[in-house]
């Protein structure tokens, strides 16, 4: 395309940076957590420990009481908890965590509730040393309300046509094709050389779930593989190297119907003399 | 009131990231907002023109939002842009005599007659602006434009309330920049809501949104008329409308939607790959790889392979889509007629769709549209298309509900745009919402060249929140350009960051960020203050 630039130095700054690594930094070297919303059942908690925290904590507590501690996400429901002070909260649940993961999806224990996720050490003697607190974040009820309005009463009966009429049975499902279409869409600009793809006829598209006229089903998984080698060792996942950050790796996958999941993993040292390996396989089937 | 039986809004929401690359004499990603001009945007104001020298009145609120405001008057993609104009009108010129005395003759001319027509009224009546075009349709009271999230940013993905009420201001202002009025509506990006965002809403004099349906369903209290009348928000009094999901069945169902009609146009069968190289190669990229181009000559015609479906046939298409608005306008006489007998008010059906729905991917749905708002104004009484404001003229008193947090993604929460794939995004989109809003406090009065870089800041955070790299990233489709783009401003942010605090600002390394992501000329970073927040926030 002929395109006249306004000016031939502009271009070069813009190619400079073009041209410059989009690496971005792995951390932001303090120590925090967010917690966020996912979906009435799921939130998504992620954080940075940086090590002067840990040299704290340790310099605090000395080393044999955290060598037996665990580390846990300490879940606190701090629903209408005006100030949370760390004991004020309704009710607390605790789960096991590997602070290297630096990130965990939490199964709410209750929908439409707030929550304030603690992560920290588990003394053998029942102390829990916080690490870190996230901010609070409100989940959505994922249900219809049981409050009734005095002043917009309806009869029973009426209100439950009218769910049944404004969709109540496909809540989250008309969605999805939606994103298949307009996803189709993005992906045309990219074909290939080699041509369209023959087999696809408009509107045939492969929707990821079970729908029967009056049931349905929707079910989701995600993976997450974590673990760590020593130092000196090259770890492979699939047959692709991958990074190992201060030896620990983790990584995340998405399993869809049908996935069938096979991670050969392997460690190696410089020289190739030794090797470790661990396989994890995992499979979505989808039913008819 | 007059004697209809209920009230339809059709609700239309245009949007398309921030795509420029003047770095580039051409570039791929761009011609998603070329495509859509020509195909979406032109042709729908094409119809409002015809429809309004006929006299036929219609009401239509559609967003437009920021970024495609900001690419819609940008010098440069307009003047891309009437290159990709001029070359389909030269391209379908030829094709006229290359398919003279063939089956694709009829369609070979459709083409030429609407590139024509296209270009008449993008260079004689709109100069190179269609934005007049859509604020003529505005001014005469036919249309409601409304805004959305500055950079389609999602908002309950967003700690820092700072974040939420920029986007809202941003986009506010812009808005007004553009159409010299409030924007009276909102399209929250993705439809995801977060319960007391709409203080941020009110603020900007903004009256109403959009939700999904359970966004209304899952509201406290009960909503007595579920999604068929809008709720107002507690404390704010913003209004609430939610889609009905009846009407948006019909048109994406893949089983029964009417886009999938065996007379329609193929989509993926396109002349980019059909014609001669040597003839088709100066309407391709300069790399020469064969694309779409935008020009496709068959229809569906079955569940055939590619190679094997039958010539178009204009009319044919058209004759269908008049029918499937016909179909379209007596199921929504049937369904206000039924809930009518339910509820004590005159119901109202909100069909929410992506614009681009329209024209781009259902290349009919353009006439389509133009056959419903003919129909129901010529044909009959029982339903009246209305804009939000105009209902809540009618009805002024609703429910007070609190919405549920809802997105119209799939699933119906954020999923899409937080799951394994894209959540690595969010440690960076937090934190440089976090450093752009200490930078905003501690620089209350910033001059000069540090002004600018706080200015450039803030434009590279709020593309850096654009939902639709999230989305992307999960759909699979343009994951590479997606991700590069996350990176690249969260890149550019941190360098820039850098060069604020280290006091070592480089002039050359803002100009060129400058003129790159030049989205929101009139930005003021001061938005992001934690003051500006506070003061939205204390008067509830």
């Amino acid at each position: 395309m002929a395109q006249n630039l306004s000016s031939s130095s502009l271009l070069k700054p813009l190619l400079r940076d073009r041209q410059m690594e989009t690496d971005i930094p792995s951390g932001y070297g303090k120590t925090e957590s967010y917690l966020l919303p996912k979906d009435p059942a799921w939130m998504f908690l992620f954080w940075e420990i940086t090590q002067s925290t840990l040299d704290f904590i340790r310099s605090q507590y000395g080393e044999t009481v955290l060598k037996a501690a665990r580390t846990i996400i300490r879940l606190h429901d701090v629903t209408d908890v005006a100030l949370f002070n760390g004991t004020n909260s309704v009710k607390y649940y605790d789960m096991p965590v590997l602070l290297e993961a630096r990130s965990w999806y939490i199964n709410a224990p209750e929908s439409g509730r707030a929550y304030i996720a603690d992560l920290g050490y588990l003394t053998e003697d029942g102390r829990f040393i916080l690490i870190t607190r996230s901010n609070a974040t409100t989940l959505p009820p994922g249900r219809i309300s049981n409050v009734i309005d005095d002043k917009w009463m309806i009869v029973e009966g009426d209100f439950q046509k009218l769910l049944k009429l404004s969709g109540a049975d496909y809540i989250g499902l008309g969605a999805s094709e939606l994103m298949q279409v307009v996803g189709q869409r993005w992906k045309l600009t990219e074909l290939t050389p080699s041509g369209a793809p023959t087999s696809w006829s408009s509107f045939a598209l492969h929707l990821d779930k079970v729908q029967d006229e009056d049931i349905w089903l929707n079910a989701d998984c995600e993976i997450i593989i974590y673990g760590s080698a020593s130092k000196n060792a090259i770890v492979s996942i699939n047959g692709k190297d991958i990074e190992l950050k201060d030896g620990k790796f983790t990584i995340h996958r998405h399993l869809s119907a049908g996935d069938i999941v096979d991670l050969p993993i392997h460690a190696r040292n410089a020289c190739g003399d030794k090797t470790r390996h661990i396989e994890i396989k995992a499979l979505r089937e989808q039913g008819k | 009131m007059g004697q209809e039986k209920g009230y339809l809004a059709l609700v239309l929401h245009a949007h398309l990231p921030f795509i420029k690359h003047p770095e580039y004499p051409d570039f791929l990603e761009e011609d998603w907002f070329y495509e859509a001009m020509v195909e979406t945007y032109i042709p729908l104001l094409s119809v409002f023109e015809k429809l309004t020298e006929e006299g036929c009145d219609f009401r239509l609120t559609m967003s437009l939002t920021p970024p495609l405001c900001n690419m819609m008057e940008d010098s440069l993609l307009i003047d891309r842009f009437r290159h990709y104009l001029n070359q389909r009108v030269e391209l379908s010129e030829k094709e006229i005599h290359r398919t003279k005395g063939t089956e694709f003759e009829g369609v070979a001319r459709m083409y030429f007659d609407k590139f024509r027509r296209y270009q008449d009224l993008f260079e004689n009546h709109y100069h190179g602006h269609v934005l007049q075009g859509f604020k003529k349709f505005q001014d005469m009271g036919k249309l409601e434009i409304i805004t959305c999230c500055a950079t389609h940013g999602y908002l309950p993905l967003m700690v820092h309330k700072e974040s939420v009420n920029a986007q809202i201001k941003i986009a506010a202002h812009d808005y007004r920049s553009r159409f010299g009025k409030n924007p009276r509506g909102i399209w929250l990006a993705e439809c995801a809501y977060n319960p007391g965002d709409d203080k941020f809403l009110r603020e900007e004099g903004i009256r109403f949104f959009f939700t999904e349906t359970h966004g209304i369903l899952h509201g406290t209290p009960r909503p007595k008329y579920g999604v068929y009348a809008p709720v107002y928000c507690p404390e704010t009094g913003v209004a609430a409308f939610a889609r009905d999901m009846e009407s948006a069945q019909q048109v994406w169902s893949a089983d029964s939607g009417y886009p999938g009609d065996h007379r329609y146009r193929e989509f993926y069968r396109d002349l980019g790959y059909d014609l001669d190289y040597d003839y088709i190669r100066p309407y391709l990229h300069s790399d020469g790889v064969r694309r779409n181009i935008g020009m496709k000559y068959h229809k569906i015609t079955g569940k055939v392979s590619l190679n094997q479906k039958q010539a178009y046939n204009p009319w044919e298409a058209r004759d269908v889509a008049a029918e499937h608005a016909g179909n379209f306008m007596f199921n929504r006489q049937k369904q206000i007629e039924y809930l009518s007998t339910i509820i004590d008010r005159k119901p109202l059906v909100v069909s929410m769709y992506d614009a681009e729905l329209y024209g781009h991917w259902w290349y009919e749905g353009i006439d389509f549209l133009e056959f419903l708002f003919k129909k129901i104004y010529y044909d009959q009484n029982e339903i009246k298309l209305i804009t939000p404001m105009e209902y809540l003229q009618i009805y002024p008193e609703n429910q007070v509900v609190q919405p549920s947090m809802s997105s119209w993604g799939d699933k119906g929460y954020h999923d899409v745009w937080l799951n394994s794939g894209n959540d690595w995004i969010y440690r960076h989109l937090i934190k440089s919402s976090e450093r752009m809003m200490n930078l905003a406090n501690r620089f209350p009065n910033a001059q000069g060249l540090l002004r600018r870089a706080l200015n450039q800041l803030a434009r590279e955070l709020v593309l850096m929140q654009s939902s639709d790299w999230a989305f992307l990233m999960t759909t699979g489709t343009a994951k590479e350009y997606s991700t590069k783009r996350t990176k690249d401003h969260i890149k550019r942010f941190n360098e820039l960051y850098e060069q604020i605090i280290g006091n070592r600002i480089d002039e050359g390394y803002v100009y060129s960020l400058e003129m790159r992501d030049s989205i929101f000329q009139q930005i003021d970073y001061n938005v992001y203050s934690t003051s500006s927040k506070e003061a939205v926030l204390a008067k509830y």
